[in-house]
């Protein structure tokens, strides 16, 4: 079907609001009455309360109300519903919140903050997820086992072990006996922080008279957030109302009650006045949420051609004090520690468990920076000690199409190929490195990964044709900062046949856009875009038809493009104003149509029984190829470039794709290199920008693009999605270039320049 | 205690009373409700806060208000003349230097400042000018390419 | 948001009035000027200031003027950035505006100043070790009057300089370079992005006239000891010898084991020690390199 926006590189539909400074986001929301909240917050990683003294705080001036957890004792969660919205008999992380005020100005909140006085009786704290899941480990949630949650999630009863999943296929001792070589490697991925530059904030107001609380929020699932809050308080879907602002980041931290919850605690005191509640950055850092630290123990067989017989995984993962989206990473992100590679026999076990830090969570990558960081490290160690080309051992094993994945499920548009000689190309992988400067030293590394989407989930939408041919389009999916909007008005203008301007996507409003199951698991662009296909087709049928009617022509014989109707046999043209103002001009009137998507019935995740869930209704792959620089006097690594190949099914807007890419590198580059929790006692030291070290402008390497299609059959016009696998073969691309120049092999991250200078100083002394 | 200062901003004059506790920042974003300048940070180390005072880029949030008095503001709301989007808005929408947009008032606005005063700038001086901005969404490349695309357009014209 | 708390507040026009006000406030006053490390102090609660004193009122504290035949004096309330895009500057001292470029970011060099970064008396500044090679003199006013500190003097502690109650730096004087000398400031970080140093290097080189011989040297450090410092021994290694690599290398050493590093989140002691050989060698590289050319 020819296009005339899907596949175009169209500016932003958002980008005039936001260069013109006019985009509202959560944190500039001003409402009428409007109070402002604070947070005290426990200095101790582990603790029980004994007593808190808010008298001084409530006579500041301008004071509205002092909330403590006894006084507003509800617990939320998404998956496991174990956290409080103010902290109860216990504190579980340093920074916990434990009272919050509203007063009429932020700083008279901060100021009565200041003076509550809290008494803790200090518990023994618990670090290492490892030595937490092990018995005799102080025990973070007593009561795990009585807390609401889904079945999913197997409980380690009397333990901090709050999700245990076993899988295998095959018989991993046969594969490993037919291996000719046996590798076993363990690697460390430290946790990481989202810092979107939007700060975690919410505006909440409650209405005690119908019991309703409005929320304005930036999370990325309002659905979900009015879902968790509504189950968490008793109330009906409906009391919960969220608008959902545009959002300055978001990248996994918003999806889930965050800002929101302490909002939720203090609106209910201040008598229907609304509160606002935004996260300094400070809170950003140590009280939000992070990338789930792993550990992960790969045992893998090998035949001497490098084809994969066997691959055995072990992973430990911190969930933080408090859920999150923890158990669902463990449980499915887990799953792709195997790789985008046929393996007969596998086996792992994924455990996950409390600790006193930081609840973890949903990160961009959902599990898979992790697995993809050992998998992809080791892919490079055995083709090493193999002296199998890097390209090639991935080339040797890979998921093509018509392979079954292993749940079952027959692999298609599967464009690792392309992906894996076009990343290579790009860097001129083969080609000699280049020559050693001095201290400077250049090396090469690539690496692959695979990514599914939460299958099967759904959205739904609704489309205005109004009165006038002006349409707008009802989405719950936010506009997150990668281009939501401009992709979802591309396809409805497509899919309809009018120009994109006359195409308005509002913000989501869960009292009038339609469920969506979230913008998150790169998987707006084919669910809504999906949705929207169906609605936008069922517009067009109606239009065509009132077309038919009011041109008294035959509905197959009209053409509908750009806005306008013409009619082949009596070339009567119309323009879609014309016939909306002709047909519903006088009283008023509109076309409406709806769309609900959803992947469950589609043949394509069809699996063996039970496991289908494992399977996804597209996957994703990458790979990225990396040159580096290092100076082996400093241990300062530069990255030179980045060829960046995605398989994105059809790009509907490229320019957005290479968005996404490119910035994904950047974010992998900072991870990898630069960012880095300090930590005391369970306490963050480096809570700013001064020493949680984020890339810069000066940071950027050459990035190179490459965009692949491989046409997916029931994406919209063939599409999948891209924002998150684009973040994690950075990490392991990386890591085996600095190996191709040092002979260094790092399987701990961050990697330092300090790490990288003792590293070599290790390797020169031996 | 208060005190009364006099300050323009985006070419209009505004006379307010403040407390001499506040910074530029909440001034602009709180008090005159512009709220296009945002705070990232705090503390000068993310460069979401920068405006323009007499041309020059600042961190607004390390800036009293006070030092305001007498001076030219200029924020990312005062930037398009007549409804006419300055070379750089248009250039930032049509080369993708806009993900989430958070940070793209604070970009903008030091171009702005180092076009102004260096209209051949080529990619090392654009980033070092940018350098202290941080964007999150890493949209860094398509940032430079807008920058160079603004300026390359003056130059033709 | 990071909020200020409230403080007494005052703009003297003139200096004596400046520093009336210090000394009637005691302890509690603080001088303002650019306010890039003041106003960050207090809004995370390190310092409570009961008064801010802002110099910006006063004229004529921030001029970069050439005294003829002697040097430049470059007023405490001096921008970073006008100092490093002082033409006057650039012919003068070169080292200033390459060390000053990797000094935070532009934005924050509009705002900063040289005063407040040798008041501040940071153990990492950027500016110290460059004034200290070059040999910078410190201009001081207070209740007792005037008198000037050397910039071995000035800093006493990690945060704290010698400068006695109600007294103010008016200015730093520059003396003018000798000829056939070379000067870079070489710095470390985390990230290629504005950061604290985690080593910074600085180093002159003098040739004597036949250009062989090093007539003089000076090798400043920061972020290696509890105050910005020379590294004497280094320095001396230089002067004692023929002017070869092996002799820089050798000074680089010694460098590296005169500093009293500390391991802090930002770095270990070790990967500092080994980061100023590096950096020294380096930076009396280049110094010596220009020393040639000019």
């Amino acid at each position: 079907m020819k296009t005339n926006y899907v596949g175009k590189s169209v500016p932003r539909v958002d980008a005039l609001e936001k260069v013109t400074g006019q985009a509202i986001y959560c944190v500039d929301v001003e409402l009428p009455g409007m109070l402002y909240g604070a947070t005290l917050r426990s200095p101790l990683a582990h603790a029980r309360i004994i007593e808190i003294d808010t008298s001084e705080a409530t006579r500041v001036p301008g004071v509205k109300a002092v909330v403590t957890g006894k006084d507003f004792p509800y617990t939320f969660g998404h998956m496991i519903k174990d956290q409080p919205f103010l902290a109860m008999d216990k504190v579980r992380y340093a920074n916990e919140p434990v009272a919050a005020v509203a007063a009429d100005t932020e700083a008279a909140a901060q100021e009565a903050v200041e003076k509550i006085q809290v008494t803790y009786e200090e518990l023994p704290a618990v670090f290492d997820p490892r030595k937490a899941a092990a018995t005799g480990a102080p025990i973070i949630h007593e009561n795990l086992e009585k807390y609401e949650h889904s079945s999913m999630y197997k409980i380690v009863p009397g333990t901090n072990v709050c999700t245990h999943m076993t899988y295998s296929r095959g018989d991993v001792d046969k594969g490993l006996s037919e291996a000719d070589e046996i590798f076993q490697n363990e690697f460390y991925i430290h946790p990481v922080a989202h810092t979107p530059m939007e700060t975690h904030a919410a505006v909440v107001k409650y209405d005690p008279s119908c019991r309703v609380f409005t929320v304005w929020s930036s999370t990325d699932a309002p659905y979900q957030r009015a879902k968790d809050l509504a189950k968490a308080l008793g109330l009906s879907f409906n009391q919960v109302h969220f608008f959902s602002t545009y959002s300055g980041g978001g990248f996994g931290g918003k999806g889930a009650i965050v800002a929101e919850g302490i909002g939720v605690a203090l609106a209910s005191f201040t008598k229907g006045r609304p509160v606002k509640v935004v996260y300094s950055r400070q809170e950003e850092l140590t009280a939000s949420q992070v990338r789930l630290e792993a550990f992960l123990k790969l045992k893998t067989g090998v035949k001497k051609d490098g084809t994969l017989t066997a691959r055995v995984a072990e992973i430990t993962w911190d969930n933080g004090a408090y859920s999150s989206k923890g158990p669902e990473v463990a449980r499915r992100g887990a799953l792709t520690i195997f790789g985008p590679y046929r393996t007969p026999h596998v086996e792992f076990v994924s455990r996950l468990s409390y600790t006193n830090k930081q609840p973890s969570g949903a990160y961009r990558g959902f599990g898979t920076n992790q697995v993809t960081w050992a998998c992809e490290a080791q892919m490079d160690i055995i083709a090493n000690k193999l002296r199998v080309d890097p390209v090639e051992i991935r080339l040797k094993n890979f998921y093509q199409d018509g392979d079954r994945y292993i749940n079952g499920q027959i692999m298609q548009a599967a464009g690792l190929r392309e992906t894996l000689e076009r990343a290579s190309r790009g860097i001129g992988w083969g080609e000699q490195n280049s020559k050693s400067a001095g201290a400077l030293v250049r090396g090469k590394g690539i690496a692959t990964t695979i990514k599914g989407t939460a299958t099967p989930t759904d959205s739904y939408c609704f489309i205005k044709v109004n009165f006038d041919g002006s349409i707008t389009v009802l989405t719950s999916s936010v506009e997150i900062g990668a281009g939501q909007k401009t992709v979802l008005a591309q396809i409805a203008a497509d899919t309809i046949g009018v120009p994109l301007d006359s195409i308005l996507i509002p913000n989501p409003d869960t009292y009038a856009t339609p469920f969506d199951f979230g913008v998150t698991s790169s998987r707006t662009t084919y669910h809504m875009g999906n949705a929207i296909r169906m609605a936008g087709q069922s517009v067009r049928k109606e239009i065509l038809e009132i077309a038919a009617d009011v041109l008294g022509a035959n509905p197959q014989r009209l053409v509908f493009r750009e806005g306008k109707i013409m009619d082949r046999d009596s070339e009567h043209e119309m323009s879609l104003k014309e016939l909306m103002t002709k047909k519903y001009g006088g009283k008023g009137g509109s076309i409406l149509g709806d769309g609900h998507y959803t992947p469950a019935r589609s043949s394509i995740i069809k699996a063996e029984h039970g496991i289908q869930w494992m399977g996804s209704i597209f996957w994703m792959w990458a790979t990225h190829a990396a040159e580096v620089e290092v100076d082996t006097e400093t241990g300062v690594v530069k990255v030179v470039k980045i060829a960046a190949a995605h398989d994105v099914g059809r790009a509907i807007n490229p320019m957005a794709c290479e968005q996404q890419i490119e910035g994904s590198v950047m974010m992998g580059i900072s991870n990898t290199l630069f960012e880095e929790f300090k930590m005391d006692k369970g306490r963050i030291m480096n809570d700013t920008f001064a020493d949680y070290k984020v890339a810069s402008m000066l940071d950027l390497p050459v990035i190179v693009p490459i965009i692949v299609e491989s046409h997916h059959s029931e994406g919209p016009f063939g599409a999948k999605g891209i924002g998150e696998p684009a973040l994690s073969p950075t990490a392991p691309a990386i890591a085996n270039a600095i190996f191709d120049a040092l002979g260094i092999r790092f399987n701990e991250l961050p990697i330092t320049r300090e790490k990288v200078l003792s590293a070599l100083r290790e390797r020169d002394s031996v | 205690m208060k005190v009364s200062i006099d300050l323009t901003v985006n070419g209009e004059r505004h006379q307010v009373d403040i407390t001499p506790w506040i910074t530029l920042l909440e001034l602009l974003r709180e008090t005159l409700h512009l709220t296009g300048t945002k705070e990232g940070c705090g503390l000068g180390e993310c460069g979401s806060c920068i405006v323009l005072v007499d041309g020059t880029p600042v961190n607004s949030c390390l800036m009293l208000a006070v030092d305001a008095q007498g001076r030219q503001i200029t924020t990312i709301e005062g930037l398009a003349s007549n409804g006419d989007l300055h070379p750089l808005q248009q250039s930032f929408i049509e080369k993708g230097a806009v993900q989430c947009g958070f940070c793209t008032p604070a970009m903008i606005l030091s171009a702005k400042a180092l076009l102004d005063e260096n209209p051949d700038a080529g990619e090392e001086e654009i980033k070092q000018a940018l350098s202290g901005i941080i964007c999150r969404c890493g949209n860094y490349k398509k940032i430079i390419e807008a920058v160079r695309t603004a300026s390359d357009r003056k130059a033709d014209s | 948001m990071n909020r200020l708390k409230p403080f007494a507040y005052f703009e003297p026009t003139t200096l004596p009035e400046a520093i009336e006000i210090l000394a009637a406030q005691e302890d509690g006053a603080f001088l303002f000027a650019g306010g890039t490390d003041l106003l960050v102090r207090m809004k995370r609660g390190v310092i409570k200031p009961s008064a801010i004193v802002n110099l910006k009122r006063i004229e004529g504290l921030d001029q970069i003027k050439k005294e003829p035949g002697r040097g430049v004096r470059i007023g405490a309330l001096a921008t970073f950035s006008a100092i490093e895009n002082s033409h006057l500057l650039r012919l003068s001292h070169p080292v200033i505006a390459q060390a000053v470029s990797v000094l935070a970011c532009p934005s924050i060099r509009n705002l900063a100043t040289m005063g407040g970064n040798i008041g501040r008396a940071s153990p990492a500044s950027d500016a110290a070790p460059f004034l200290m090679i070059l040999s910078a003199i410190v201009s001081l006013k207070g209740p007792q009057g005037e008198r000037e500190l050397g910039m071995g003097e000035i800093f006493s502690g990690p945060g704290t300089t010698a400068l006695r109650p109600a007294e103010a730096i008016t200015s730093l004087f520059l003396p003018d370079m000798a000829t056939h000398s070379g000067a870079a400031y070489l710095k470390i970080g985390r990230r290629e992005g504005m950061d604290c140093a985690l080593a910074g290097v600085a180093a002159s080189v003098t040739l004597s006239g036949v250009k062989i011989e090093a007539k003089d040297t000076k090798i400043a450090l920061s972020a290696v000891a509890p105050v910005p410092m020379r590294a004497k021994k280094a320095e001396e290694a230089i002067l004692s010898e023929r002017l070869t690599e092996k002799c820089i290398r050798k000074a680089a050493k010694l460098a590296s084991e005169e500093i009293s590093p500390v391991s802090d989140m930002r770095a270990s002691a070790s990967y500092r020690r080994e980061v100023v050989r590096v950096l020294t060698y380096r930076a009396l590289m280049i110094a010596l390199q220009q020393a040639r050319e000019g």
